[in-house]
């Protein structure tokens, strides 16, 4: 009796909380006044940031009766809860989301994202994304990129480069090396100097990254679809991945890397080279506004790995329309507009990577380098993606092997057997 | 204690005091730094000036104010709430003495140890098919729950040591259930309540990983929530993330500064005065 008086009370409340709450759909009448509900998790003052907001401005220019309803998420919450937020009312119009079989395959494979290819066709988007950038945007029935229905277009890139310290370059007399060889040479002087020069980070990303790129100097494109899209078998104790994984075993017994490095996080990599302790850090285009405005102690430049047309690196995150928005005809407008010239050239003139600029009207120097070196390299075809692709949760495994070549617990032919198992595994989950 | 027992002691609690407050320093320091000075000098260096303007844009880019109004809505009903339904409970298991009622404590103990991830997709789909996702309404509605569970498996304890003599006297004058509650039971308890409510309160504003997955419209998140929207997928704001967790803790702390002798009292209580 007493307990459900209480129970009757909080029901009470609960009501007549559930009556402030709750929204309203507009509706799909061409001249009512309609809203695009965008979300994206790109820092307001990033490259990407700066373009969207003026794609937001124009495309509200363009369609007087549409307003756009933007919101900023947080990364993680879009990774813990797309799948969530897909499903329900909640979901937006259009959204940013990260590329990849673990990520927008799932989600197209689940059928909460759009099937886009009927106005990547129409409105000509494949033609604005030249080698291998396009890969990340198409999914097959099974949720594996490269190949099938378009699911999201990319609107910028992104790649794994060296970044170099001008003055410390100079001052041990060193000039920007071509070769590998140059290259190992330029790294062997700075050790003789009592330098060490890659600063680097085991415990995250950056050092499994640089053993990829070692095992790229020695593929071709076939391997990468092999490795990436299971076109073909990868063979771990093959040529390729034997000269990764041993020449960055080299690297540690040389002194090009710093051996307590295993435990540090990125940040602290980029922090050691933003204050000038080390003349290199292998990196991808994603430092590259910050480095430009934080390291100002000394004059940097960057290079792609010598001897190596291929690198880490694709297309950026991806466009998504979700499967639930009433608005996709104002979603696919807006993505027009991003990829338009004008959005593009202002997303490279802010530090960012654009897929189709005019490279005439970069005018920012550093900025202009950089997307020469992209345009290069998508050229040549040279985006390999990343090593951490293939596999649910392989992010983990390659640091754990990177970590053991770095405290020389293990040996580069045991790290790469311990490293095959899962890729094997999820092969044979996938039914290849 | 005399002699040279106290300082080593005195010793040990001031260097467990630098061991906790360290991190709170670091946070505070880096708070007050331009992002070029924390690139260019590292982490531990101390500020040459105090820019506050991370911390000004971080309140303009997630409007801190709203998310604190959304904070304090829900840790405050849930902390109310959540005490109501525990001494409803409490009072039915621990002085009502229902059949049964050992095992009924053992069921709320145990979905108290449930892992929250556990309980994320039944929630989702509850939510849904009531119409409350997305709604601040269901993160109250799902922590009173969740405190409640504690908070009816703590109270019973308490209240099963409850005098019988007080009880019976209040009968014997002819109180009902209801009035022995509200007249006798509740003020008697009201310091245990009181730190119980403080509890709910705090861990309430702390809680993430629910609010994240149930608080998807910027306008309903929490604190904790919009904290989140600094750390990128390979990239971090140091300065603004500091200036961020500060703006975060401060409401907590400020909380429990202004409560700290309540709950002082309610753990210093004894059972019978």
């Amino acid at each position: 009796m007493i307990k459900k008086t209480g129970v009757a009370a909080l029901v009470a409340v609960a009501l007549a909380l559930s009556a402030c709450g709750g929204g309203e759909e507009s509706a799909a009448d061409p001249n009512q006044p309609r809203v695009l509900k965008l979300w994206h998790y790109e820092a307001a003052e990033s490259a990407m940031g700066k373009a969207w907001a003026e794609a937001i401005k124009k495309f509200e220019a363009t369609h007087p009766n549409v307003k756009v309803q933007f919101e900023e998420k947080s990364f993680e919450q879009i990774q813990k809860t797309a799948s969530m937020v897909l499903n329900s009312d909640e979901a937006p119009d259009l959204m940013e989301y990260n590329k990849g079989n673990a990520t927008a395959g799932l989600l197209s494979k689940q059928g909460l994202i759009a099937d886009m290819s009927e106005e990547v066709t129409k409105r000509g988007w494949d033609k604005l994304l030249p080698g291998g950038l396009a890969t990340t945007a198409r999914y097959d029935e099974r949720g594996v990129m490269g190949s099938g229905k378009w699911f999201g277009l990319p609107n910028y890139g992104e790649f794994v480069m060296v970044y170099y310290n001008k003055d410390l370059f100079e001052k041990h007399k060193v000039d920007v090396p071509a070769t590998y060889e140059e290259f190992t040479a330029a790294l062997d002087t700075f050790v003789k100097a009592g330098v060490t020069p890659v600063s680097l980070a085991g415990a995250e990303y950056p050092a499994q990254q640089i053993v990829y790129q070692l095992a790229l100097s020695k593929a071709n494109r076939a391997w990468v679809d092999a490795f990436q899209s299971y076109q073909g078998k990868v063979d771990f104790q093959g040529p390729e991945l034997t000269y990764g994984a041993t020449t960055f075993a080299d690297w540690v017994k040389k002194g090009y890397v710093d051996k307590k490095s295993s435990g540090l996080k990125a940040e602290d990599m980029g922090v050691a080279f933003m204050k000038g302790d080390f003349p290199v850090m292998i990196s991808g285009s994603w430092w590259y506004g910050r480095v430009a405005a934080e390291a100002k102690g000394f004059e940097w430049g960057h290079f792609l790995f010598p001897g190596s047309t291929m690198a880490p690196g694709s297309s950026g995150n991806l466009w998504v329309v979700p499967e639930k928005s009433e608005n996709k005809d104002l979603a696919y407008d807006f993505i027009d507009i991003t990829m338009s010239k004008e959005i593009q050239n202002l997303l490279g003139n802010s530090g960012g990577v654009p897929v189709a600029a005019d490279p005439a009207a970069i005018t920012d120097a550093k900025s202009k380098e950089l997307i020469e070196t992209f345009n290069k390299l998508t050229a040549a075809d040279g985006l390999a993606f990343y090593p951490d692709w293939p596999a649910p949760g392989y992010y983990d495994v390659l640091v754990a092997g990177t970590q053991q070549l770095i405290n020389g617990t293990k040996a580069p032919a045991e790290v790469l057997t311990e490293i095959a198992g899962p890729y094997e595994d999820n092969l044979a989950d996938l039914g290849n | 204690m005399r002699g040279p027992g106290r300082w080593a002691v005195l010793a040990a609690l001031v260097m467990l005091a630098v061991v906790m407050v360290f991190p709170f320093l670091i946070v505070a320091l880096n708070a007050v730094k331009s992002p070029e000075e924390y690139s260019s000098e590292g982490p531990l260096s101390l500020p040459d000036g105090l820019y506050l303007q991370g911390i000004a844009d971080f309140w303009n880019r997630v409007d801190f104010g709203e998310k604190l109004v959304n904070s304090l809505l829900i840790s405050g009903s849930v902390a109310v709430l959540a005490v109501v339904l525990s001494v409803l409970n409490a009072y039915a298991l621990g002085i009502g003495r229902v059949r049964g009622r050992l095992s009924i404590l053992v069921l709320f103990l145990v979905a108290n140890t449930l892992p929250q991830e556990a309980l994320a997709y039944p929630l989702y789909y509850l939510a849904k098919e009531l119409g409350l996702y997305d709604t601040r309404l269901s993160m109250i509605i799902i922590f009173t729950v969740i405190q409640a569970a504690f908070g009816t498996y703590l109270l019973s304890a308490v209240l099963g040591q409850f005098p019988r003599e007080i009880l019976e006297a209040a009968e014997i004058d002819g109180a009902g259930r209801f009035r022995a509650l509200t007249r006798i039971v509740v003020p008697i308890s009201r310091p245990t309540l009181s730190v119980l409510m403080i509890f709910f309160f705090i861990w309430t504003w702390n809680e993430f990983f629910l609010p994240l997955i149930f608080l998807i419209s910027n306008d309903n998140q929490t604190v904790p929530v919009a904290l989140g929207v600094l750390q990128g997928e390979r990239y971090m704001d140091a300065t603004m993330s500091s200036a961020s967790a500060l703006l975060g803790i401060v409401p907590a702390v400020v909380f429990f500064l202004i409560f700290q002798r309540t709950l002082t009292r309610g753990i210093t209580v004894g059972a019978v005065k």
